[in-house]
């Protein structure tokens, strides 16, 4: 808001004798500010709530409820719980002082005051309160910003995950500061084919967003069915050069057909999946050739690892939000226990599964909130 | 994270200790900008003491190998521990960014 647009600063003056509440009165009145009057305390809390005042002065010696008392009860309200107090009393003891800051006061100054002292003191005091509001309010825009954000995002996503023949899936996605750099998406391809993507954008918060989105876009926009990992994430790190610099986009790209029941995957920058053999109740971390990130520089190939699934094998495909995620004692959740989680729990769902991973690398964090996105994606061979 | 620098026979030496992640990464970044506007195009990264190494600590190493190779110089990494040469392995860079074993390999990959 422009500066000259704003309403002028009300100050409430709280006082029971009329001669100081006068005096205070014509100490503040050049201030420019808009000046109401309370002349005990209950009156003092009805304006507090009504008004809003910027400031309020406030006695501690009134009959009735004392300044102590209206104090206490404005901290206790949320309508005016932000409204700076400064005591004004002749009470001098230390005690009495420290009392009043302990209830939340902002300030205390000691009667007989000096009317260039009050002044000073009420200017400084406002000038605090209204860049806290500023800042408060620009903290609120902002936070409003990401959150639109976050729904954008958040519609970039696969709205559901598709039904595929023999192949069950389930997905987790969690962003650590309202929108975030990871994303899945699933492509039917011909044939009875699906191309599954799993993508992290270094970093996180809005610039990480923006590398999510344009992945998304570019990842949609291939010009061909998506059934050769190597050719996409060529095609993906053609364009994400251009844009990308000096940041970079992880991805793990598979191609899974559900006749064959195998896969081709290819890797650039981002953790191999991980899978897990029925046969063998054993998890591992699939060792596959790759090439660095998205954005950095042209590939010259993109290398392609097949593998074969069974009934009741699981592919786990994620971002390192889950494997870095820290514990209290900065400790990192690892690789080696997402393979045991993934072997965990014979003949689950894979959602069931997947929200008993996620609940493992909760307990482990303990306290500890992610500062990185994370996201899952499941699919368990029937 | 602390960050020491030192230039011995044209080349700079930075030694990092302790774990280059998203709090220490911004402050990373200034250093190297600053120590490469002269004339240094030699630089060698000495991990010996780095802890750890996150995706926004990749960066840094990125953005200091693209840095080096505008200024037609050379850039490696050395004495990392096994966790950051995996994050290395695991994430491509290595392909793109010379890793020495010990500081003495350093010295002669950015000699060259």
């Amino acid at each position: 808001m422009p500066e000259n647009s704003r309403e002028p600063e009300s100050l409430l003056l709280v006082d029971d004798n009329p001669t100081n509440l006068q005096v205070l009165y014509q100490t503040l009145e050049a201030s420019g500010c808009k000046l109401l009057v309370a002349k005990n305390g209950e009156t003092a809390l009805s304006i507090a709530q009504k008004a809003s005042p910027d400031l309020i002065l406030l006695d501690i010696m009134m009959p009735g409820i004392d300044g102590f008392e209206v104090c206490r009860r404005l901290k206790a309200d949320p309508a005016t719980a932000g409204i700076p107090v400064i005591f004004l009393s002749a009470l001098t003891d230390t005690k009495d002082k420290v009392q009043g800051l302990q209830l939340g006061a902002v300030d205390y100054v000691s009667k007989p005051f000096q009317p260039d002292e009050v002044n000073a003191r009420v200017d400084t005091h406002l000038t605090i309160h209204r860049l806290k509001r500023e800042v408060e309010e620009k903290k609120d825009a902002l936070e409003d910003e990401l959150e639109a954000a976050s729904d954008v995002q958040r519609r970039l996503l696969p709205k559901n995950l598709p039904e595929i023949e023999g192949l069950r899936l389930a997905v987790h996605y969690e962003t650590s500061l309202y929108a975030g750099g990871d994303y899945y998406d699933v492509a039917k391809i011909a044939d009875n084919q699906w191309g599954f993507l799993v993508a992290d954008a270094e970093g996180h918060s809005a610039p990480a967003a923006v590398m999510m989105a344009m992945t998304c876009a570019l990842f949609r926009s291939y010009p061909h069915p998506p059934a050769e990992p190597g050719k996409l994430l060529y095609f993906l790190n053609e364009h994400m050069c251009k844009v990308a610099d000096p940041s970079f986009v992880t991805a793990l790209y598979v191609v899974y057909d559900a006749g064959s029941r195998t896969l081709k995957i290819a890797r650039a920058g981002h953790p191999p999946p991980m899978i897990y053999r029925s046969a063998e109740k054993k998890a591992i971390e699939y060792k596959c050739g790759g090439v660095f990130p998205l954005g950095i520089d042209a590939y010259e190939q993109v290398p392609v690892t097949e593998a074969e699934l069974h009934p009741g094998d699981r592919i786990l495909m994620y971002t390192d939000g889950i494997t870095e995620r820290f514990n209290t004692d900065r400790e990192t959740y690892g690789e080696e226990r997402l393979l045991r989680q993934l072997e965990a729990g014979g003949d689950l769902r894979p959602q069931k599964l997947l929200t008993a991973i996620v609940q493992n690398v909760n307990a482990f964090a303990g306290g500890r909130p992610a500062d990185d996105d994370q996201a899952l994606l499941l699919a368990i061979v029937e | 994270m602390e960050i020491s620098h030192k230039e011995e026979n044209g080349i700079v030496f930075l030694a990092f200790n302790g774990r280059l992640d998203g709090s220490s990464a911004t402050e990373a970044e200034q250093m190297i900008k600053s120590i490469l506007e002269g004339e240094n195009n030699r630089l060698l990264f000495d991990f010996a003491d780095l802890e750890y190494l996150s995706s926004a600590g990749l960066r840094v190493v990125l953005g200091a190998a693209k840095e080096i190779k505008r200024k037609d110089g050379k850039f490696a990494l050395c004495a990392l521990n096994a966790y950051v040469k995996e994050v290395f392995e695991v994430s491509g860079f290595g392909a793109i960014i010379p890793i020495a074993d010990s500081v003495e390999a350093g010295i002669d990959e950015v000699k060259k």
